[in-house]
């Protein structure tokens, strides 16, 4: 086949333009892999888990190259510079029975309400928690009251309600565990994500 | 007993919140950016909420980023086609399966809660592969 008619067997398959991957480590430096489960609708095996790496795809067995000094293209970068940034935690902590967060959570509150105001199009997800005092239908009830609870301050503070959720886990998910009734100050909190 | 079916229904009650239907956010974009859901061209504005079958479209010099509830991240970059084919997550097991597909363009993204609940419980197909994603950051490039 001529090299004019193989260019237009690829327009026409949309195969032979290869599609490529670079493979990074993470934010935390870990190293994770991608599986080439299948090439042109075949079962395949190979593994790319060199860090730092470009690969061709559509070969049953890809070969991989390191960045090198080239690094990533311009357009590469550019891309990577446009990730969301990552979710952030935060843990407030309740006295016992009570929805009003601790004297100390107070300043937790602060720097959440700081953070989602620091993000476009922010989401954010409260989760209630309760120690094991108590049955486990009045601590759902609780956990999901502190959960509003959090949840109503920041729309106190401005935040449209259409942004968060709030759920109550009751007593489900200790941070420590413990038996039943007992009271316990690290398991009595509301977790949010911010994203 | 008794007491133990009305714990049941009071978890039955918290399970149930119509509001998670949701799966992403739209957390930036710039130029030629659209949400394709279905029949319906949505501009795709900070804030936009993202639904399982949406596809994401950018023209030259358009670009957008989103945030997942399973904490995955995606960027889109310029003259992409993108459909999030499947998206299940369970927020309580951490548990999920994730299916994107990259028609044209470029996409980075870097890996959630999905992709580390089960082997390729997260994956990305182009047009000439299927990937098993675990657990990284990476970009999926696919020429026109």
């Amino acid at each position: 086949m001529s090299w004019p008619r193989l260019a237009a067997a690829c327009l026409l398959l949309g195969g032979c333009a290869t599609s490529s991957l670079v493979l990074l480590p993470d934010d935390e430096g870990h190293q994770g892999q991608v599986a080439v489960l299948e090439t042109d609708g075949k079962p395949t095996e190979a593994v790319i888990s060199q860090g730092n790496s470009r690969t061709k795809l559509g070969d049953p067995t890809p070969s991989t190259q390191p960045l090198g000094n080239k690094g990533l293209k311009a357009q590469e970068a550019a891309l990577l510079t446009s990730l969301p940034p990552p979710a952030k935690s935060f843990v407030l902590y309740f006295d016992l029975g009570t929805v009003t967060p601790t004297p100390e959570s107070q300043a937790v509150l602060t720097a959440l309400r700081a953070e989602i105001a620091s993000r476009t199009g922010p989401q954010v997800e409260v989760t209630g928690h309760t120690d094991t005092v108590g049955s486990e239908a009045d601590n759902d009830r609780l956990s999901q009251q502190r959960a509003e609870e959090v949840l109503n301050w920041l729309a106190s503070q401005g935040f449209d309600r259409s942004l968060m959720s709030a759920t109550g886990r009751g007593e489900r998910e200790l941070k420590q565990p413990t038996m039943d009734n007992i009271s316990n100050a690290a398991n009595r909190r509301v977790e949010v994500i911010v994203r | 007993m008794v007491r133990r079916i009305l714990a049941a229904a009071a978890v039955a009650s918290l399970a149930f919140s119509p509001a998670h239907a949701e799966i992403a956010r739209i957390k930036s974009s710039t130029g030629a950016a659209a949400i394709e859901r279905g029949a319906n061209h949505i501009p795709a504005s900070p804030g936009l909420q993202i639904n399982p079958g949406d596809r994401l479209v950018t023209g030259k010099g358009g670009r957008m980023s989103l945030s997942f509830i399973d904490n995955t991240r995606f960027a889109v970059g310029p003259n992409s086609n993108v459909a999030v084919n499947e998206f299940q997550y369970d927020r309580t097991r951490q548990k999920g399966s994730f299916v994107t597909q990259v028609d044209r363009g470029s996409l980075a993204v870097v890996s959630g809660k999905i992709a580390k609940s089960g082997r390729d419980a997260m994956k990305v197909r182009t047009p000439n592969t299927l990937l098993g994603v675990r657990g990284t950051k990476f970009i999926v490039e696919v020429p026109e």
